[in-house]
């Protein structure tokens, strides 16, 4: 018995030291060809709706002025590139952003559905971070689901009065916690366990998963909050060009 | 700046007509994952590095870099699919431990190995597609596919301005780090949120200067671009039917 706690003990620091080594420990894409056909399809089907009503929210913004099509374009670039950063770590290994909550804080999340999408598509084939079939799986954990829950959050808070700077924390934070929650439960609905179906599953998932994403779900609400600070500081005017300060400008 | 789109525009197959890699990367990942069977995997797996690394031109220390990015989500994910914590120990192996056990069984080893050969396989096609298509070229075979043309215009403009904030981010970074700025966890984390605002701040005055000079160049909802005329040619298509054939065979006959 002792030997066998022995392979456990060894197996398991040869599991933890994979996440000092890894390439990168990315934020949660699903990789390429990891899905099974069906729920590739399934989850693009999901998405499609948010897609929709994103793209003719887009459509308007464009219409109403065309100069708001450059404003997007910056936008998306710019979510790109913020998650596509290193950014500071306590682990070591170089861990990024998923730009999902300041991007739903900014943007709403009618847009960043939209802008999401497009970023993931130039993630996978840029970066290969996730993948071009799993697109839809990815789209609905991190363009949909978590700036949904980014943006539901940060309006709570500000009806609540809690301070705006626990505000956008918790936005981002939660944002994070769920995207990494929903993409678990996707790899568990189409990986069910054998001992324990798919809520053991998930559970596993959400375990192995967790030594990456939570510092960083953390990391990233410090990091959302020292932005907006700055975006606060320095540049009211075009945050109300944005639309960013409407509701406010009111209270 | 991005290795792969770097790479892309050294690739020997740059100037293959881009909707025929296009669909060839589609289909073959189409087929990996329908299949889920090793030997069509191995089979792509093959194909695709003699196509990127041979035929490309890709140097092939950079090639087996780039796969191994996947690999921490693959072990990782693969980990949990095999390991199970139940009551019953199961055939593969088992550690006791109070109660419990940790263990797997057969099926689900072989199972993983299928899902991880798989895996890999689809990425090598993500990979032929992306190091040896340059970007713009892909927009222009999706637009083609009669894309929306808003979502193109936005992709290609996207595309463009990516460049643009790395190369004002990793400006910003370095005379922060000439500052001292990195020097530690909190100031680390202090520089990275005052870049990221700037960043941003950058980011909507250079669009706003862009559409002024869009504008100013007759800018009237549609950005016109002439594209190099890359013909498809005939025995390329036969080839790719060729191999998308013997990869249907080997599925079906496998």
């Amino acid at each position: 018995m002792p030997k066998k706690h022995k392979i456990l003990l060894r197996a398991y620091i040869a599991f933890a030291a994979l996440f000092a080594i890894a390439p990168a420990s990315n934020a949660m894409h699903i990789m390429e060809g990891y899905l099974p056909a069906g729920y590739c399809v399934a989850w693009g089907v999901i998405c499609l709706p948010f897609l929709i009503a994103g793209f003719i929210s887009l459509k308007n913004k464009v219409k109403e002025n065309r100069r708001n099509l450059t404003l997007i374009a910056m936008s998306g670039a710019f979510i790109f590139v913020i998650s596509s950063l290193k950014i500071p770590s306590v682990t070591g290994s170089c861990s990024h952003m998923t730009g999902t909550g300041l991007g739903a804080i900014l943007f709403g999340p009618a847009s960043v559905s939209v802008l999401g999408i497009i970023v993931l598509i130039f993630q996978a084939v840029l970066l290969a971070h996730g993948g071009l079939t799993t697109l839809g799986a990815n789209t609905f954990s991190m363009a949909i689901a978590g700036p949904l829950v980014s943006f539901g959050i940060y309006k709570l808070c500000q009806t609540m009065k809690v301070n705006r700077r626990v505000g956008v924390f918790l936005a981002a934070f939660l944002g994070d916690i769920f995207t990494y929650c929903v993409t678990s439960i996707q790899l568990a609905l189409a990986y069910p366990s054998e001992a324990g179906g798919v809520a053991a599953s998930a559970v596993k998932f959400l375990g192995v998963f967790a030594p990456t994403q939570l510092p960083l779900a953390v990391i990233e609400g410090i990091l959302t909050v020292v932005i907006v600070i700055g975006l606060e500081t320095y540049a009211k005017p075009e945050l109300k060009r944005i639309g960013f300060f409407n509701e406010r400008k009111e209270a | 700046m991005i290795l792969i789109d770097k790479l892309s525009y050294r690739s020997k197959l740059r100037y293959v007509n881009a909707s025929e890699k296009l669909m060839y990367a589609v289909l073959t990942l189409i087929l990996c994952i329908l299949s889920h069977s090793v030997r069509v995997a191995a089979l792509v797996f093959v194909i695709n590095g003699i196509l990127t690394v041979g035929k490309g031109g890709i140097p092939l220390s950079r090639y087996v870099k780039l796969l191994m990015i996947p690999l921490a989500f693959l072990i990782v994910g693969t980990a949990a699919i095999v390991v199970n914590v139940s009551k019953v120990p199961l055939d593969a192996f088992a550690f006791r431990l109070g109660e419990w056990y940790i263990t797997g069984s057969m099926a689900g080893i072989y199972r993983a190995l299928e899902l991880c050969a798989t895996a890999l396989s689809a990425v090598t096609c993500l990979y032929f597609l992306s190091l040896n298509t340059v970007m713009t070229d892909i927009l222009d075979a999706l637009r083609k596919l009669h894309f929306p043309s808003l979502l193109i215009e936005l992709m290609l403009l996207i595309y463009r301005f990516i460049f643009v904030l790395f190369q004002t981010a990793s400006a910003i970074t370095v005379s922060q780090q000439a500052r001292l700025g990195n020097r530690d966890f909190k100031t680390r984390i202090r520089s990275f949120g005052a870049m990221g605002s700037e960043l941003f701040i950058l980011a909507l005055k250079r669009s706003n200067v862009l559409y002024d000079a869009m504008e100013s160049r007759c800018y009237d909802g549609n950005i016109r671009v002439l594209t190099r005329m890359q013909p498809p040619r005939a025995g390329e298509i036969a080839a790719i039917a060729a191999i998308e054939l013997i990869l249907v065979l080997v599925w079906i006959c496998g």
